[in-house]
């Protein structure tokens, strides 16, 4: 049995909501883990092409914060996923109101019942208000295995940090219905964020075409910038505009790292406690990218160098039964990413249909993961390929995280023989028996 | 074929782009070393015929092309407009008019004065590193046709005969909200009834040549109108008239000044249109300019307006004409 309770301050509380709008724009569902130390709000783009983490320091962000998992000892963890907009109901905006208005509240104290014994587990939240009002919210939750995606810092050269009250001023300049935003360094110390379209169209159509916007910044506006010059680097317009909006509600320098197109690329930044890493995917013209000063990762050589689309194949979780997990972690209420019902009976069929649908997953930062993959023959030699959360306990399961490593392409066709590689280490895992 | 000018007016140009987008998604852009033209045609609704002197716009302008130096382009208003008013606190703005992958396109550059000093606490105040160019530039870019001269040869301001009464018009802000109102309630009434939405918010507009102006509107359940009266009648300028002060004897509106009266309640005197009310509230969105003008109306045939926009000198060499016909019942 879990024990969760967390209390949180009104400035707290109205930070929650406004990290949950920004999760909203990522999926629909937003996974949580909390830890002894820390309280962690997840993120994944249905595509899998963006993931967001927002991590809650137990000491510094709550008055109070205390977890102890079930199991798993000082590095166990409790995690479930909920709906954004259920919680987003409940964390409502103006929760902080120094004038004490309609809505501000005085504290807000949470704590997740899960009882063995019981069927219901809910996560209680209980918004006491002035005058003594004490809201009690209790909202379903579900068991759900959380990923994390891993950036590796060591390969990030290219860096640059602002604040994002400038940032935010820039992304309003672009237009309405861009999708791409292509951020490059010049060599005339200006570094252009362009917001643009990637659609081709003849003649009247030409008309249509959504406005291009180019920013240029001088670098000497950033509070770092360090890229090298030259290098063009595409991401989701939409999900940079989500960042800065976010940021800016927190007054911080957003930073960026990355590495090259087609790697992924990181934003971070939190203040007071609360920390933001967002990973997404990037595109951009690879062979066009001036020659990195860095080591490529040993991984790149074996990728294609056409870049064929591979699809990659996800799946939220490997576990489809824990024994030693009472309710609600069954399979017959949980949904997949996009919400549909998940028939338990045909796993292939809907892991097909998480795939993205004609998208060109050589953009994907995720790799594939099976339950097959347990049970095939590890090859030692792809060790790298997969980065495991070194820190998770393995007695309940493997706790999966993914990671872009470049030399996982291949095609998942829809038909029923796909062959995964294997990526784990059998002594990894020896936890599930 | 080359243009390039800088905006001197931004606000100006946002304001006009707003009210022609209000008529139409796309204007056909004129553009000479004169004067630069915007039309609006759109399938049904009023026709916009603006011609601005450079001055009201632009400060410098370079127009070079095979046909004249004219240039005829085809542009879409919203992004022109949604450009423009990201330029509303540019330090300089510039438009140009380029080629990118084969596709013609308007640049509209503007330098911003950096704003990211502001958020940077620890910034030198005399920081003239650089030269001093501490400037964020914003390039905006919009897919435009360029059109030939024979594509534009046949499109031609539509000809009225001589109106019968012109008049200044009241404010139009005070105009815009009262037949907003009559419009609405006309919508409101939902009585079922054959008449189509578009037969319901028809608006009668009628003016004399005693300073009178009259909006009515009649449905199954309610007739409403207001009068304004002591609006002004602008003497016409002999000079502009084709055979000067004794052909303005011969004129509709000399005849229309022997008939009605001040107060408005003769029932002589009036010449009226029928227009649609929605349409009508789209004309008005002019208002934001805050030009001067004229109606002039062709009895049950059309209603003209012509919006006057001074400019630094206080002469009327900016007009935006509308052709407003009216509806038959």
């Amino acid at each position: 049995m879990v024990v969760l309770n967390f209390t949180l301050t009104p400035e707290a509380a109205s930070k929650i909501h406004d990290l949950l709008v920004c999760l909203g724009k990522f999926n629909d569902t937003v996974a949580i883990e909390a830890r002894r130390e820390r309280f962690t709000f997840t993120a994944l783009h249905p595509a899998k092409s963006a993931y967001a983490a927002v991590t809650l320091h137990g000491k510094e962000f709550f008055t109070n914060y205390e977890c102890v998992p079930s199991h798993g000892g000082p590095d166990g963890r409790f995690t479930c996923s909920m709906y954004t907009k259920a919680l987003l109901s409940v964390f409502k905006g103006r929760l902080f109101d120094p004038l004490g208005r309609d809505g501000a509240i005085d504290r807000c104290e949470v704590s997740v019942q899960e009882r063995e014994n019981e069927t219901q587990c809910r996560f209680i939240v209980k918004m006491v208000c002035n005058q003594g009002v004490i809201k009690t919210y209790k909202l379903t939750y579900e068991a759900v295995d959380v990923m994390h995606a891993l950036f590796d810092r060591s390969l990030a050269k290219n860096r640059w940090s602002m604040h994002s009250g400038a940032m935010k001023e820039y992304i309003e300049y672009f237009g309405t219905k861009t999708e791409k935003l292509d951020i490059s360094a010049g060599e005339d110390g200006r570094c252009v964020f362009k917001s643009y379209t990637e659609k081709i169209m003849n003649g009247k159509d030409i008309l249509k075409h959504p406005l291009v916007t180019a920013v240029a910044v001088n670098t000497t506006d950033f509070d770092d910038f360090s890229v090298q010059a030259g290098l063009h680097i595409v991401i989701n317009v939409k999900d940079f505009k989500a960042i800065v909006v976010h940021a800016d509600t927190l007054k911080t320098s957003l930073k960026a790292l990355y590495s090259q197109p087609i790697r992924p690329l990181q934003f971070s930044y939190g203040c007071d406690g609360l920390l933001c890493e967002f990973t997404l995917a990037t595109s951009g013209d690879y062979a066009a990218a001036p020659p990195t000063p860095t080591p490529a990762p040993q991984a790149l050589s074996s990728r294609n160098t056409s870049r064929a689309p591979s699809t990659v194949v996800e799946r939220e979780e490997t576990r489809s039964f824990r024994s030693d997990m009472p309710p609600p972690a069954q399979p017959a209420s949980r949904r997949d990413g996009s919400g549909r019902l998940r028939n338990p009976g045909s796993r292939q069929a809907s892991s097909v249909a998480q795939a993205p649908p004609v998208h060109h997953n050589s953009e994907s930062l995720f790799v594939a993961e099976d339950e097959d993959e347990t049970w095939a023959p590890l090859d030692y030699e792809k060790e790298e390929t997969l980065g495991w959360d070194a820190s998770a306990n393995h007695d309940a399961s493997a706790f999966p995280t993914f990671k872009d490593s470049g030399n996982m392409s291949r095609t998942s066709t829809s038909d029923s023989n796909q062959v995964f590689e294997p990526t784990q280490r059998v002594s990894q895992i020896k936890g599930l028996w | 074929m080359r243009f390039k000018a800088s905006i001197q007016n931004v606000s100006t140009f946002t304001r006009l782009t707003a009210s022609l987008n209000s008529l139409g998604r796309l204007a056909w852009v004129k553009l000479t070393e004169e004067q630069v033209c915007f039309t609006i045609i759109p399938d049904q609704g009023t026709q916009v015929w603006a011609v601005l002197a450079i001055d009201s716009i632009f400060e410098t302008i370079t127009v070079q092309s095979a046909a004249d130096n004219v240039i005829n382009l085809e542009v879409p208003l919203a992004l022109l407009h949604r450009a423009l008013k990201s330029a509303l606190h540019a330090t300089s703005a510039q438009i140009r008019l380029t080629k990118k992958d084969n596709v013609p396109v308007l640049a509209l550059t503007i330098v911003m004065a950096a704003s990211a000093n502001t958020h940077r606490a620890f910034d030198a105040p005399f920081d003239d590193f650089g030269g001093g160019s501490r400037e964020t530039m914003v390039t905006h870019e919009i897919a435009v046709r360029v059109l030939s001269p024979e594509a534009v040869a046949h499109l031609h301001e539509p000809a009225t005969r001589e109106p019968d009464v012109y008049i200044n018009l009241p404010s139009l802000m005070q105009l815009k909200s009262i037949s907003d109102r009559f419009t609405k309630l006309a919508l409101a009434d939902t009585k079922p009834s054959t008449a189509s939405t578009a037969s319901r918010t028809r608006l009668e507009v009628a003016a004399n040549m005693h300073g009178c102006l009259k909006l009515s509107i009649k449905s199954d359940a309610m007739s409403m109108s207001s009068t304004w009266t002591g609006l002004t009648n602008p003497e016409l300028d002999p000079g502009h008239i084709s055979g000067g002060a004794e052909s303005i004897a011969g004129l509709p509106s000399t005849r229309m000044k022997q008939l009605g009266s001040a107060d408005g309640r003769s029932d002589e005197g009036w010449s009226s249109v029928r227009i649609d009310g929605l349409d009508w509230g789209k004309v008005m969105s002019v208002g934001r300019l805050g030009g001067r003008v004229i109606a002039c109306f062709c009895h049950e045939h059309a209603l003209i307006l012509y919006v006057y926009l001074s400019n630094n000198n206080g002469d009327d060499e900016s007009v935006l004409t509308y052709y407003i016909s009216s509806y038959s019942a």
